[in-house]
């Protein structure tokens, strides 16, 4: 069904066609995929309007429902059948939940593996390809691809925003976590395309909501006439499936990203780390998926969900659920003992804000704002780990923690489109920065980071290397993403070759490779040689990147092994050098 | 400075851009630009005299970081691909990084030690970066001119301080630069290292003497210049060192170590990179003595 709807988007050549569309305002919306909730908002004109579905919710469950040869998305909740989904049809095994934690990894990831306790199929090699995901229908498993399923999910979604508008939309703004490799952002672009919708701006969450808060500052201002005086916000946003953390600077309209961190806890783990607690057999009790199985673990998982829930406003809550096959849960859980499981959780998020606040150079003292955002920010102790480690007493009030984040980036999508308010609440910009490093692999496996982390984009480096072999004449720029030292702990976005290097003794020639990030955040490569000059050098070569498909697992290995000792590159030692 | 002319010309390529502000506009840029942009990034990084940042922000010498953080707003609001286009993505390339050089020398974060240093040398690039640049010891420079005559474009005369400085690394045709080089009667211009640079150039201006009340004071500058960039590098390192020991510290946050020197806790931190790495390495090992007697691997 989807299929009369793709469009490649990026490789649409034809600008003519674009200008007999524009009849409309092409303002571009703003979604933000959440790991379990969605939510769409558009800029009306004068401000920005969350949309609701048929059932009324802004906040619209993610997932899709196979059932027969019909799909349906949690947008409309099944409302055009008789009844809409209940939770325990969800957890039946026949919907795909959770797409945003499994699209574009590898099955070697934890994320990948931690995710195999779901209803649905989650089917592992362990050798870095991509896992096989398939969801019950009529008793049969039936493959799909967590692209497929935020495809249909966004078409869903981009009906009942045309419904809302009445005008087709085509370009859109979505809110990515911080923790989201260049290779998952491409797998969302793909998904996107594949529903019609053409990628304007993929935004990290914490910074949207930086945006929205820039607004609310600078309106502050408009009514108090105060001074355009900087102020420091630390964002805070813990959703489902991801934790994200920033630090903008916001002055008169402009909010600048001092520093960015973010990991892949949620939720989802501290649901998952209270289920094992409460069953503490549950690997070996639920370790094939039968139908029986997969029954009583969607039982167990609605009970713990209500349970955390419950104890954001409670001291303790009784667990009480038959779950079937002789098996009982009957406890009492208490906030001390939630703690203590999650603590590592709650250390985690410690860790993002701690390296945040260094990254950005400032103390605890110079933050102004702490905002908590996410589902997670309920969780008391979440609040009193990130306002203690701020050292403030209460968090910023201004904000809706479910919706800020679609406000931000619908904002920043009537930005990025062009449109201006004459009443200046859009007089705003987002000065945004790159969330890792980015580098590539030289002096034999080491990692040299080209663009460090928390750099302003647009953003554009370069760095000399050098041959490591006498007559060396070609060399292996691999292009890699992240924070390890080493090239191997990092993600592989694309490769190429620099053929032709003038025959020289080892650590003569220099070869120059510049990274440019543009503000729509797309990275390219140029590399080539600089020194030798003349005409028998080869011409440079501009990459754009990641230029991988698939299989980044042993794609990188497989690299090294083959050209890692004979077309490796030297750094070249820089003294004091910026 | 010729890559921040480069910059402002080559902007006029961009008249095809589309007025909605949507990505197409990238595969409608002319080709022209690609080579451009490489020659430029090799050029425009180093080598750009701290006075074109300042041009850049529109600031002045004495502007406080304040001022800079709102000048550079206020052009990011102007330029910013985001409001402008794509046209805007080379300005705002140069706001970063004038930004970043700019508030890093600050006031506030400038040390006592490193005073004025960005760096960056005073000299610019013709053409990229190459791994030796010239150097004049302006202290044994008797202003003969006789470099200034053969090779006019790279040298040029400072008619306050009466001797001779390099204006454009290789400014001129190898061969004028070896005889402008040769031609000089004290032998006072050096091939120095390009990652030297910065720090000779540096020196070799003559810097404010600390002054005690009316006395002392004035300008000087270093005997020596060669010895002093060795002690300045040095100093500069252990600096580095001692920022990332402090910046260490904070990551752990731990409050046990406020009695450690920066000494110990450098010493700690490799302590716990070898541990780190002793496992790695014996695992590695262990692996290719039980591959050996299979295959010879290469």
């Amino acid at each position: 069904m989807t299929e009369q709807l793709y469009t490649v988007a990026s490789d649409s050549e034809t600008t003519g066609e674009d200008k007999s569309q524009m009849s409309f305002p092409d303002v571009a919306i703003g979604i933000d995929i959440g790991t379990s909730n969605c939510s769409v908002a558009v800029w009306t004109g004068h401000q920005v309007e969350l949309l609701k579905n048929t059932r009324n919710q802004k906040g619209m469950r993610s997932y899709v429902m196979f059932k027969d040869d019909s799909l349906s998305a949690g947008v409309t909740g099944g409302a055009t059948q008789e009844h809409g989904h209940e939770e325990r049809d969800i957890l039946s095994g026949s919907a795909i939940f959770n797409m945003k934690r499994l699209i574009g990894r590898m099955d070697t990831d934890e994320v990948v593996q931690a995710s195999k306790s779901l209803p649905f199929l989650v089917q592992t090699l362990g050798i870095g390809v991509r896992p096989f995901i398939a969801a019950l229908v009529n008793n049969m498993w039936q493959s799909t691809t967590p692209e497929e399923v935020l495809a249909i999910f966004l078409l869903e979604l981009k009906a009942l925003v045309e419904m809302h508008l009445k005008h087709p939309v085509r370009n859109a703004v979505l809110t990515i976590p911080v923790a989201f490799s260049r290779f998952q952002q491409t797998r969302i672009e793909r998904a996107c395309a594949m529903a019609g919708l053409h990628v304007l701006r993929l935004m990290p969450e914490p910074t949207a909501i930086a945006l929205l808060y820039a607004q609310q500052q600078q309106q502050l201002l408009h009514d108090n006439m105060g001074s355009g005086i900087e102020k420091i916000a630390l964002i805070f946003n813990m959703g489902a499936g991801y934790c994200d953390a920033a630090v903008a600077a916001t002055a008169g309209g402009v909010s600048q990203i001092r520093a960015l961190s973010g990991s892949t806890v949620g939720g989802e783990d501290i649901l998952q780390n209270v289920m094992r607690h409460l069953m503490p057999d549950f690997d070996s009790l639920y370790a094939g998926q039968t139908m029986d199985r997969i029954k009583s673990i969607g039982l167990l998982r609605m009970a713990t969900q209500d349970a955390i829930h419950k104890l954001a406003t409670q001291e303790h809550v009784e667990i009480n659920v038959d779950l079937g096959g002789g098996h009982k849960v009957s406890k009492i859980l208490d906030r001390g003992e939630f703690e203590k499981v999650n603590q590592s959780i709650f250390e985690k998020c410690e860790g993002i804000i701690k390296q945040c606040l260094a990254d950005a150079k400032l103390t605890p003292e110079d933050i102004n704002d702490v905002i908590l955002v996410g589902g997670c920010s309920r969780i008391p102790k979440i609040r009193s780990v990130v306002l203690g480690l701020c050292k403030k007493d209460d968090s910023y009030s201004g904000i809706d923690p479910l919706e800020a984040a679609v406000s931000g980036a619908a904002l920043e999508g009537a930005i990025a489109s062009g449109v201006s308010d004459p009443s200046g609440s859009l007089d705003l910009l987002t000065i945004q920065a790159t969330p890792m490093n980015l580098g590539i692999r030289a002096d034999g496996g080491n990692f040299a980071a080209i663009i460090p982390r928390n750099t302003a984009v647009p953003a554009r480096r370069d760095m000399l290397f050098t041959t490591t072999h006498d007559n060396q004449t070609e060399a292996l720029i691999a292009v890699y993403e992240g924070e390890g030292n080493q090239a191997e702990d990092n993600h592989l976005l694309g490769y190429f070759k620099i053929t032709g290097i003038p025959a020289a003794a080892k650590g003569t020639v220099e070869i120059n490779v510049c990274m440019d990030i543009d503000a729509g955040n797309v990275l390219r490569v140029f590399a080539g040689v600089v020194k030798p000059q003349g005409q028998a050098v080869p011409p440079f070569i501009e990459v754009r990147m990641p230029t991988l498909d698939d299989g980044h697992g042993w794609c990188g290995q497989a690299l090294a092994k083959m050209y890692g000792s004979t077309l490796d590159l030297a750094t070249i030692p820089k003294k004091l050098h910026p | 400075m010729v890559g921040f002319f480069s910059l402002c010309s080559s902007t006029h390529y961009y008249h095809l851009q589309l007025r909605n502000g949507s990505v197409q506009y990238e595969l409608i840029r002319p080709i022209k630009y690609r080579p451009r942009s490489i020659i430029r990034c090799c050029s425009t990084t180093r080598g750009k005299a701290r006075e074109d940042y300042y041009q850049v922000l529109g600031v002045t010498v004495n502007s406080t970081p304040q001022e800079i953080k709102e000048a550079y707003r206020k052009l990011q609001k102007r330029h910013h691909p985001d409001i402008a286009g794509y046209k805007g993505h080379d300005y705002t390339l140069l706001l970063n990084e004038a930004y970043k050089v700019l508030m890093r020398n600050s006031p506030r974060n400038a040390g006592a030690s490193g005073r004025g240093f960005t760096g960056n040398g005073y000299s610019c690039w013709n053409g990229p970066v190459r791994s030796h640049a010239l150097f004049v010891d302006e202290n044994k420079c008797i202003g003969c001119r006789e470099c200034v005559h053969h090779a006019g474009e790279t040298f040029a005369m400072d008619d306050v301080l009466g001797s001779a400085h390099v204006e454009v690394q290789f400014g001129d045709q190898e061969q004028k630069i070896q005889v402008a080089v040769e031609s000089c009667p004290v032998n006072c211009i050096h091939w120095v290292m390009s990652e030297e640079l910065a720090v000779l150039e540096f020196l070799a201006r003559p810097q404010q003497k600390e002054a005690h009340g009316v006395f002392g004071g004035g300008w000087e500058r270093p005997r020596d210049v060669f010895a002093a960039a060795n002690n300045f590098t040095k100093r500069l390192q252990r600096e580095e060192q001692q920022d990332m020991a402090r910046q260490q510290r904070y990551n752990n946050g731990d409050a046990c170590e406020e009695g450690e020197t920066e000494r110990q806790a450098e010493a700690r931190r490799r302590a716990g990179q070898e541990l780190r790495w002793k496992r790695l390495r014996d695992v590695w090992n262990g692996l290719r003595d039980w591959t050996k007697p299979g295959v010879d691997g290469p």
